[in-house]
C-alpha cells in the first residue's frame, strides 16, 4: 500500500481554525487572478508532512497559490496559500500548510466557514508582460517572493487546482473536535496563460513548517478566472485514512 | 480471442533484499504456466521511479527471461516508451530485434509514452513534446527493422546513415501497437496502422463505439510499418474460481489494490497544464468509478471475475463490443498468494479459454492487401 501520511496533527490544533459547519456557506468571487507556482520538494521522510488521513505523493509538491480578488463581499483581497500534494482515497487533492490574507474581514470569513488557517500579511501581485510576480511581506520582511516568468496563452481548462483539506476544530456540544474540511472551488476561466517558476524567498518556518524545502521547479500558471468556493460537503478525521474516516456534513 | 497476461512487478513496501527478486520469480513462474496453458501473450510495462507501483524498468531483460523460459508465448513490450531522454529509437529497434531472435520470432512492440510526471521530470523529458516523439519513433522503428541501412533527419531524432543491427526474424518486422489511455489515441493507432493496446477500462457502450471507430478509420491508415495490425485488445482483471465469492473477493483484491496503487501516481497533467495530456491516463477512469471522495476505488463493468462461467460471460461480452483479445492482470502488490494466481491460470484455461478459441483469429492484413 501507498505510504501513509504521519503528521502529528496534536501541537497543529492551537493555530487551526474553528469552523461552522452550517452547510450553506458560498463564496462567489468575480474577477479574480491566481498565480499558482509549483516546485518540487525533497522527499525524504514525506510520510511527516500530512496527516495520516492523506497519502502523500511521490515526489512532494508545493504549490503556490495566490488570488487576488479586485472586489468581494468583503472588499478586495489577496490571499495566498502554500500547499502540498496528496492524495484522500483515489482522489488527487492539496493540504493545505497555511496561508495568509491582507483583508480582516476575508480572513475571518474563510477561516470560520472553510477553515483556512490565516496569518496577516501584506501581499503584492504584479502583472508585467514579462512575468507575474508576488511578493509576502509579513513582520516587515520578505516571506515568499514566487513568479512566473515569459508568460504564454493557455486554456484554462489546462490548469488544475484541487480541492483543499484544511486542519480545523469544528464546535460541537461536545467542545471542538478535530478534522480535515474539503474545501472545493469551481473556476470560470477567461484567461490563462503558462510560464517558468521563480522562487526567490520562502520562509518555511513562517509558513507552518520548517522542512519545507522546494527543490526542482515544475511549473507556473497564472488565470483569470471567477472563483466559487462551495460549502463544505465533507470532513474526515485526520487520523485515520480518508477511505474509512471522511463523513459527509450533516450526515455523521 | 487472444489472452494474454500483463506484468507491472509491483513490489509491496515494508522492502527486504529479497522483495524484488521475489516479485520476478513469482511473475516468471506465472509465465511459465500462462505458456504451457496455451495464453497468447505476456506484456510488461515499462516503468521508472513509480515506488511500489512498478519495478519494471528494464523490460527487456525480464522479456528475454520469459522467452527463455517458455517456448510459444508471445512476448510483448506493453509498452516501451518513446520518450527520446528515456532512450533513442535505435535502441528500441536494436533490443527488440535481439529479442525476436532470442525468442525465436516472438516479440510484439507496443508503444506510448509515460504520463507521469515523477517519470517524466525524473529524464528530464518535456511533457509537452511526447506526442510529438512518440509519433516519430513508431515511423523510424520499422525502417530501422527493414533497411539494411537508414539514416533520418527528424525534428527529435536524425542519424546518419548506418546498419541497425541486428534485425528482427519475424517479416516484416514484429507487429507494433500503442497503448490506448487517453481519449482519441485509437484514432492515432488507427491512422497508423498500429494494433490497439487498450489499457484503460471503459463501459461497454464506450468501448464499443471507440472500436468501431477505430475498425473504420483503419480502413483508410497509412502504415508505419510493412503491415496493418488490426487487433484490439483490453484490460482486465483475472480471477477465476470454483466458488464464486473466493474468486470475486480475490478479483476485487487485485483491482482495489490496483486502482489505488494507480491513483497516487502524480500525473504530469495534474502539476504541469499542457495540451499534451489531454487527461490523466488510467486515472479519470479509475476515479470516476469510487463513488466518493473517501470511498477506495471499485472494480469497473464487466470484470473477469467469479466462477469459470461468470468469467466466459464477461469475455463474451467484450468479445461482443469487438476485442480481439483480453490482456489480465493476475495479481498486483502480491495482494494474493501465488499459489492462488496459479489456480486461477490453470482454471481459465480449462474451462473457460476453450469457449473463445473455436473462432478463427483475425489475422493481420498485408499493407494494400484486403
Amino acid at each position: 500500500m501507498p505510504l501513509a501520511g504521519a503528521l502529528d496533527v496534536g501541537p497543529l490544533l492551537d493555530q487551526a481554525p474553528e469552523v461552522r459547519l452550517a452547510g450553506d456557506d458560498e463564496l462567489r468571487i468575480d474577477d479574480v487572478d491566481i498565480l499558482q507556482v509549483i516546485y518540487e520538494l525533497g522527499a525524504s521522510d514525506v510520510e511527516a508532512l500530512v496527516p495520516p488521513a492523506l497519502n502523500p505523493t511521490l515526489p512532494p509538491v508545493v504549490s503556490f497559490l495566490v488570488y487576488r480578488a479586485k472586489d468581494s463581499a468583503f472588499g478586495p483581497f489577496s490571499l495566498v496559500q502554500v500547499r502540498l500534494s496528496a492524495r484522500a482515497g483515489v482522489r488527487p487533492r492539496a493540504f493545505l500548510v497555511s496561508a495568509c490574507c491582507d483583508n480582516p474581514a476575508a480572513a475571518q470569513a474563510l477561516a470560520t466557514s472553510w477553515g483556512f488557517r490565516m496569518q496577516p500579511a501584506e501581499i503584492q501581485l504584479r502583472r508585467l508582460h514579462h512575468r507575474v510576480e508576488c511578493q509576502v511581506i509579513a513582520d516587515r520582511r520578505p516571506v515568499l517572493d514566487v513568479a512566473l516568468v515569459n508568460p504564454e496563452p493557455i486554456s484554462g481548462h489546462d490548469v488544475q487546482y484541487p480541492p483543499g483539506m484544511h486542519l480545523a476544530r469544528a464546535r460541537d456540544d461536545d467542545g471542538s473536535t478535530p478534522y480535515i474540511v474539503q474545501v472545493e472551488s469551481e473556476y470560470e476561466f477567461r484567461r490563462a496563460d503558462r510560464g517558468r517558476p521563480g522562487l526567490t524567498t520562502f520562509d518555511a518556518a513562517w509558513w507552518g513548517d520548517e522542512r519545507l524545502v522546494p527543490l526542482e521547479p515544475v511549473s507556473a500558471s497564472f488565470t483569470a478566472c471567477n472563483v466559487t468556493i462551495h460549502p463544505v460537503r465533507y470532513i474526515c478525521n485526520p487520523d485515520i485514512p480518508a477511505h474509512e474516516g471522511t463523513v459527509k456534513v450533516g450526515t455523521s | 480471442m487472444d489472452f494474454g497476461v500483463f506484468m507491472e512487478l509491483s513490489v509491496p513496501r515494508p522492502w527486504t533484499p529479497d522483495s524484488e527478486r521475489l516479485v520476478y520469480e513469482n511473475a516468471l513462474e506465472q509465465v511459465r504456466l500462462a505458456d504451457a496453458l496455451g495464453f497468447d501473450y505476456v506484456w510488461a510495462v515499462e516503468h521508472h521511479f513509480l515506488e511500489e507501483y512498478s519495478h519494471c524498468s528494464a523490460p527487456d531483460l525480464f522479456l528475454t527471461a520469459c522467452a527463455m523460459q517458455t517456448s510459444r508465448i508471445r512476448v510483448g513490450h506493453g509498452i516501451v516508451a518513446c520518450v527520446p531522454e528515456y532512450q533513442s529509437p535505435i535502441r528500441v529497434a536494436e533490443r527488440a530485434a535481439a529479442l525476436d531472435i532470442l525468442s525465436g520470432g516472438r516479440v510484439e512492440l507496443g508503444t506510448g509514452r509515460s504520463a507521469t510526471w515523477p517519470e517524466l521530470s525524473g529524464f528530464g523529458a518535456n511533457p509537452d513534446e511526447t506526442k510529438k516523439t512518440w509519433d516519430e519513433f513508431v515511423q523510424v522503428i520499422p525502417k530501422m527493422w527493414t533497411q539494411e541501412r537508414f539514416s533520418w533527419k527528424g525534428r527529435a531524432f536524425s542519424m546518419p546513415e548506418r546498419a541497425v543491427l541486428p534485425k528482427p526474424i519475424q517479416r516484416p518486422h514484429p507487429p507494433m501497437w500503442v497503448a490506448v489511455t487517453s481519449p482519441g489515441t485509437e484514432i492515432d493507432a488507427a491512422d497508423r496502422g498500429l494494433g490497439c493496446l487498450g489499457l484503460s477500462p471503459g463501459t461497454f457502450e464506450e468501448s464499443e463505439r471507440k472500436v468501431a471507430q477505430y475498425r473504420a478509420r483503419i480502413q483508410n491508415c497509412e502504415p508505419v510499418g510493412h503491415f496493418v495490425n488490426e487487433k484490439v485488445h483490453t484490460i482486465n482483471f483475472l480471477s477465476c474460481s470454483p466458488d464464486r465469492e473466493q474468486g470475486r473477493r480475490n478479483g476485487l483484491r487485485v483491482a482495489s489494490s490496483f486502482s489505488y496503487m494507480n491513483a497516487q501516481l502524480l500525473g504530469a497533467k495534474e502539476v504541469l497544464p499542457t495540451r499534451s495530456y489531454l487527461s490523466d491516463g488510467l486515472l479519470p477512469a479509475l476515479r470516476r468509478e469510487s463513488g466518493g471522495p473517501g470511498d477506495a476505488a471499485k472494480a469497473f463493468t464487466g470484470v473477469t471475475m467469479g466462477t469459470p462461467d461468470d468469467v466466459a460471460d464477461a469475455i463474451g461480452k467484450w468479445e461482443a463490443v469487438g476485442y480481439d483479445g483480453i490482456n489480465f492482470f493476475i495479481n498486483f502488490m502480491e495482494v494474493l498468494p501465488q499459489q492462488c494466481v496459479l489456480d486461477s491460470l490453470r482454471l481459465f484455461a480449462e474451462e473457460v479459454m476453450p469457449r473463445f478459441k473455436k473462432a478463427p483469429k483475425r489475422e493481420a492484413v498485408v499493407a494494400g492487401v484486403a
